[in-house]
């Protein structure tokens, strides 16, 4: 991948307000977004296409973040994941860390905590590729 | 003042030993120390929601209900322990507790807290979170009322709930959902259903309820306006009628209606709910009928010279830059509709808004309103029809009044305005205006133009209000600089104040040295919209006046140069104040945090007074300190057992009774010297009190007047009870003291709570008492007054009864103000007796001032840190 080329994002979050916030501000950072609320629709859409970066709500209704972020892995390694959620417990972040995600943010959060994490995930990623 | 502990208390104290009493007054304090911890929790978090009102967080549903619950908790638990410090004093707290939480609930619960009077509304009580009950038109023309203070007509809501109880009443939802019913099934026309359910609402009759409140709001209106014969336009307002949907045209507006007429036309805006182009029109944008919901706003007619309507923003170019005012003689309505001629005007959307360009047609008919009644055309005199219709300064108030509209709603608008014949500028209705999608290809690459200009400073200071503004650096420096603020511009000052308030209408951003997200300025930038970053630190520094500058209070940062297309990237979004969780989050704020219980000496301040969750705590706050003040101490102690005198130069007889870490532990167990005394408060004060100077040792020279007036006064029960009177006792803590003093022939009461939290401290300072004739006691009075008022002390003097109190300052200054109370115990010890003239007074206080400043000198804290 070249460095010209936008970092694609896929956003999963069932509360809309979370959406409507970090598209634009992803966005404006230059990353390529795409946003989804229902889960089953951005579990086929990551069928469709590889992402570089996926950042997902844990619980939802149907299929929950932590089934989402396993197919994710799954299906892509090397697609980072960050997890972001508002219950928040040791237990789900150690679970989370353990499926290999990037990082995990508390919610609420602050629009700059987010675009710093991403922005080290897409560093991650970049390294990866040049080495 | 005693009698404040309940009975089972005094039992107890009775019953038990005296290491029982000390123990009860240990979990007072406790109790007490808690309710300040309390305090604190629920003004964090407070604080913290109110944060997230800014826009630099993205939170979620979960946030709003875990923190509403989180601080229902802290609120009940602090009702809990008030009532053990002032048991069945204050029951009518659990009820009001109840109440605003069940309020907030039912807003959790997604259900609308509507205020009673909900038929109806007049537009003072109007803000957008009623939107849903009054309608858009209705909601953002109140807005526009009472936060941008333009001028608007003087009118009411009916509500879209009056509505629903209009067609309840009448028995129709089940009549109307049948005929709509045959009409999808496709059994009758559009036309025919139409027309059916349209004569079973205007022959259906008012509920009289609603009748009473419509005429209620019409007799308040007649009183406002002065007017007795009012006529009235009335016009629909329906959910979701200017927003993301435009029903524009679809429903019914009447014009000029005399006020008899009012319950008629009401019926008719109802009636054009059903209009077969509006049903056809919610079929074709998915909109189920039980969504249906029609308000209506009723205003008092414009009598407009010359009237139509501007586009903020130039749909037809937005690269422009421009905006397009139409304009025609006498009323709107057929500009709107497209039915007349109109001039129009290309007027730059920069202040002060120069004229780009104008077309001026000949206009040979007018709208007018109808004596009587109704509106007529009318032919235009010969000379008018081809006359410029504004002029420039009438231009240029419209395209100011049209840039702060479009500021405070974050979009572009299409407004409805009209002058009247007093050239009056009205504003009769705004809605956004719809180019989401030719912004689209403006705004195609955002981050890479922004790339382009270079970053002034970024992610200092904190968002308080999110938004994006482009505009000139306006630097505020002096004080009286704030009254040529040019529009429009971006206000950068050191630190925040109140007076901004007067300016932040005209600001497009805000940014600030100093500052923090609870602040004033907080407060104001929300209520104004104003995107706005404080603490940055640098800005004064490095921002140069009429420096053009891109201030994004979404991200963060301030760049060189006029960066239109984020500023156009940003109307593209949802405005963040319009997506539901904000205005959820906002509506449980109002309930938990505007403060009305302002004044301590109020006799509404009390319990039900209490409207939101900041008011329960203030109060229980205030009224915990007082129930402190008041403790009798001496009833709890054998002082000689339980107390240790204080070794002291001066002729003091003081016992100190140590609660809990207020006396170094090994210390003699009889005696305590100053040194060995921990208690932060009882500290300040003492070393106040033996400062050098203000403790007089001179035989005072009494004179004969007053030494008969101090053999033949007797201390008033009221005033002094006897049990007070001839014991000097301290009762502290590590950060708390209660003294009590004797000294002269005066009373001095010191309470006092100084510790790390700011919000916990507080000193309350109470003196009375006294030898001598009421005359010169009240002198001495007024002297204590001058001295506490010039130090900042909130004072109330009745008589010779003084009390002073002041909070909230940090330990350090909080220190000062007790080092003062010494100084001024001491000095007042028998100042009466030298008081023989009012003039005095003042030389007295400036004596005293200088007195109080070689001791701070000597104590190494100079003036300006008190």
């Amino acid at each position: 991948m070249s460095n010209e080329e936008k970092m694609s994002i896929l956003v999963l979050d069932d509360e809309a307000i979370v959406l409507k916030r970090l598209k634009p501000a992803l966005e404006k950072a230059g990353y390529e977004v795409e946003a989804f609320s229902r889960s089953s629709d951005a579990s086929s859409r990551i069928m469709e296409r590889e992402f570089d970066i996926v950042v997902t709500d844990l619980k939802m209704e149907g299929l929950d973040g932590m089934q989402f972020l396993t197919q994710v892995k799954e299906h892509s390694p090397k697609t980072e994941v960050v997890v972001i959620t508002g219950f928040a417990t040791m237990d789900t972040a150690k679970e989370s860390f353990k499926k290999g995600v990037f990082d995990f943010l508390a919610k609420p959060f602050k629009l700059g905590e987010i675009l710093e994490t991403v922005k080290k995930a897409e560093k991650k990623i970049k390294q990866a590729v040049t080495t | 003042m005693v009698g404040k502990f309940s009975n089972w208390t005094r039992k107890m104290f009775r019953i038990h030993g005296r290491t029982r009493e000390r123990t009860t007054l240990v979990s007072l304090l406790r109790t007490f120390q808690r309710i300040l911890e309390l305090n604190n929790r629920v003004l964090e978090i407070m604080a913290d929601m109110g944060d997230k009102l800014g826009g630099d967080y993205v939170f979620d549903r979960q946030y709003i209900n875990s923190s509403c619950r989180q601080m229902a908790n802290l609120v009940y638990e602090l009702i809990y322990n008030f009532n053990t410090l002032a048991p069945k004093k204050y029951a009518t707290l659990d009820d009001i507790f109840r109440e605003i939480n069940h309020d907030i609930e039912e807003e959790l619960a997604g259900r609308l807290v509507i205020p009673r009077t909900d038929n109806v509304m007049p537009y003072d009580i109007i803000t957008q979170d009623f939107a849903d009950v009054v309608g858009s038109k209705n909601a953002n023309i109140a807005e526009i009322k009472n936060r941008l203070d333009l001028a608007v007509p003087e009118g009411f809501a009916i509500t879209t709930r009056a509505f629903k109880f209009f067609l309840d009443h009448n028995n129709l939802q089940l009549k109307v959902e049948g005929i709509l019913d045959g009409w999808k099934n496709e059994k009758i026309t559009s036309g025919e259903a139409s027309k059916k359910i349209q004569e079973l609402i205007t022959s259906g009759s008012i509920p009289p309820p609603l009748k009473r409140s419509i005429e209620k709001a019409l007799k308040r209106l007649q009183h406002i306006t002065g007017i007795h014969d009012l006529f009235l336009a009335v016009r629909s307002s329906a959910m979701g009628e200017d927003s993301e949907h435009t029903f524009a045209g679809q429903y019914s507006s009447l014009l000029n209606q005399p006020q008899q007429n009012i319950l008629k036309c009401y019926k008719d805006v109802l009636a054009s709910t059903y209009s077969p182009s509006a049903m056809e029109y919610r079929r074709q944008k998915g909109f189920s009928e039980h969504e249906v919901a029609m308000a209506v706003a009723c205003q008092c007619m414009v009598d407009a010279s010359v009237s139509g309507v501007l586009y903020s923003l130039d749909p037809l170019d937005t690269a422009r830059e421009v905006m397009v005012i139409s304009a025609s003689w006498g009323l709107s309505a057929p500009i709107v509709s497209g039915k007349v001629n109109a001039d129009r005007f290309i007027v730059s959307r920069e202040f002060p808004h120069d004229v780009r360009g104008l077309d001026i047609v000949r206009k040979k008919e007018r709208f007018v309103a109808k004596e009587g009644g109704n509106c007529e055309s009318q032919t235009v005199d010969e000379e008018m029809e081809m006359k410029m219709c504004l002029t420039d300064s009438q231009i240029r108030d419209l395209a100011v009044a049209g840039i702060m509209i479009e500021r405070y709603f974050k979009c572009p608008q299409d407004i409805e305005w009209a002058i009247d014949h007093r050239d009056r500028l009205y504003i009769l209705q705004a809605r956004p205006l719809n180019i989401k999608a030719r912004m689209a290809d403006m705004v195609c690459d955002i981050s890479s133009v922004s790339k382009k200009y270079p970053v002034i400073f970024s992610g200092r200071g904190t968002i308080v209000q999110n938004g994006i503004a482009t505009g000139k650096v306006f630097v505020v420096k002096s004080k009286g600089n704030l009254d040529n603020f040019p529009n429009g511009a971006i206000l950068v000052a050191r630190e925040t104040s109140p007076r901004f308030a007067k300016v932040a209408r005209k600001a497009s951003g805000i940014i600030t040295d100093i500052g923090t997200s609870t602040g004033h300025m907080a407060t104001i930038s929300r209520e104004f919209r104003v995107p706005t970053i404080v603490n940055t630190g640098v800005a004064t520094e490095i921002l140069k006046q009429g420096q053009e500058i891109t201030l994004d209070a979404q991200e963060n940062v301030v760049y060189e140069g006029r960066i239109k297309e984020l500023c156009y990237y940003g109307f593209m979004e949802d405005a963040f104040e319009e997506t539901y969780e904000y205005r959820l989050l906002r509506r449980v704020i109002k309930k938990i945090t505007p403060l009305n219980l302002l004044d301590p000496y109020d006799k509404n301040f009390a319990p039900l007074a209490c409207r939101t969750y900041h008011d329960i705590t203030r109060f229980i706050h205030e009224k915990a300190v007082e129930e402190l003040i008041d403790l009798n101490y001496h009833r709890y102690f054998d002082t000689k057992a339980a107390g240790k005198k204080l070794k002291s130069e001066i002729p003091l007889d003081l016992i100190i009774i140590d609660i809990s870490g207020g006396i170094q532990a090994t210390a003699d167990t009889s005696t305590v010297s100053q040194d060995e005394i921990l208690s932060v408060p009882m500290r300040a004060f003492l070393k106040g009190l033996n400062s050098p100077g203000v403790w007089s040792r001179e035989p005072m020279s009494v004179d004969l007047g007053s030494f008969m007036s101090s053999l033949t006064r007797t201390f008033s029960s009221h005033q002094v009870s006897p049990r007070h009177v001839g014991l000097n006792l301290a009762v502290i803590s590590e950060n708390y003291a209660n003294i009590s003093l004797r000294l002269g022939y005066h009373f001095n009461m010191i309470d006092a709570y100084i510790g790390n939290k700011i919000n916990d401290n507080y000193a309350y300072f109470r003196f009375l008492g006294g030898v001598t004739d009421p005359t010169r006691r009240s002198r001495r009075a007024k002297f204590i007054y001058e001295t506490l008022a010039q130090n900042d002390f909130n004072v109330d003097l009745r008589g010779d009864l003084v009390i002073g109190r002041i909070k909230k300052l940090s330990p350090q200054l909080m220190e000062c103000k007790m080092h003062l109370l010494g100084q001024l115990v001491a000095f007042t010890r028998q100042l009466d007796v030298q008081m023989n003239s009012d003039h005095q007074i003042m030389k007295f206080v400036g004596e005293f001032e200088q007195l109080a400043r070689m001791g701070e000198t000597m104590n190494g804290s100079g003036r300006e840190t008190l």
